[in-house]
């Protein structure tokens, strides 16, 4: 039996979390806004994460246009207790990843460029 | 962008509609608004409203809303909200089967719609209709009565669908 879209999601997901030691929690997001699949602990509103995910992707790509940066690659921010990395995945999702401060960048930014050449495979 | 004075005329426009529609269009069209956040946004404005609703002393006594079935009573309540907001012309609530209804509202005659009033050139959606319907009724109503299954609107057309479960 073929797996169903979001299992298929849900395992990519999990071999990115299981790939990248200190990725805590990921979501694939609709560029409107609305989750599609995601993991992500008890405590993270996953509507919040999806709403907020898609708009920091949408302006700073609006900001990368105005300001002549080219095509927007990926989105990191930075904070005391970890990073959250954004990447789109085609033209109408996108990634969220939580991960904590220890990560190695390097490391994280080659299994997510795997982890999104999967996902487009599916959406 | 549409012709402003067309749509002005024909969906009869106050200058709130005129406002917030732009208003919210120009935000979607700067990437900082999107269907998920204006559904997070909309069960606030909610909240907001039940309480103007509450202080003007104009919430409906949920024991006098007229109707013999959850379906007629949601119905009812919708049309109250509608009134005070006056956020679409021509709307329907029909039984989709399995406990469920559709909103249809044709597109054409809401006021508020960032993208048709407003003319946010943006893609996607970006109507707080269905998840402030969904919030405002079940806070009216003191229970949940409505679940918004559709993440947003359904475009087919000129007329733009929400689903909903009806609970309780």
């Amino acid at each position: 039996m073929v797996p169903t879209i979001s299992a298929q999601l849900d395992a990519i997901l999990n071999d990115f979390e299981r790939s990248v030691p200190h990725v805590q929690a990921t979501a694939v997001v609709s560029t409107d806004g609305l989750v599609i699949a995601s993991r992500l602990p008890k405590d993270v509103e996953e509507d919040r994460i999806g709403a907020m995910g898609a708009a920091i992707l949408s302006i700073s790509s609006r900001s990368g246009d105005e300001l002549d940066r080219g095509e927007m690659t990926r989105v990191l921010v930075e904070g005391t207790n970890g990073y959250i990395l954004i990447r789109s995945i085609g033209e109408y999702a996108i990634l969220v990843a939580l991960v904590e401060k220890e990560v190695r960048l390097g490391m994280l930014f080659y299994e997510c460029k795997k982890c999104i050449e999967k996902l487009s495979e599916i959406l | 962008m549409a012709d402003i004075k067309k749509i002005v005329i024909e969906r009869d426009l106050n200058p709130y509609h005129s406002f917030f529609a732009s208003f919210f269009a120009g935000l979607g069209e700067l990437g900082m608004l999107n269907q998920g956040s204006i559904n997070i946004v909309s069960k606030r404005a909610a909240d907001y409203l039940y309480s103007y609703l509450d202080a003007k002393e104009i919430l409906p006594d949920m024991n006098a809303v007229p109707g013999d079935t959850k379906i007629e009573i949601i119905k009812n309540l919708i049309m109250y909200v509608n009134k005070i907001l006056t956020m679409v012309g021509e709307y329907d609530l029909q039984e989709a089967g399995d406990n469920k209804v559709v909103l249809l509202i044709e597109g054409n005659t809401c006021r508020i719609c960032p993208k048709g009033v407003g003319g946010a050139a943006v893609k996607g959606t970006l109507c707080p209709i269905p998840s402030l319907l969904e919030a405002l009724i079940n806070m009216i109503a003191q229970k949940d009565m409505l679940e918004l299954i559709t993440p947003g609107i359904e475009k087919e057309g000129s007329t733009c669908k929400a689903y909903f479960k009806v609970l309780n």
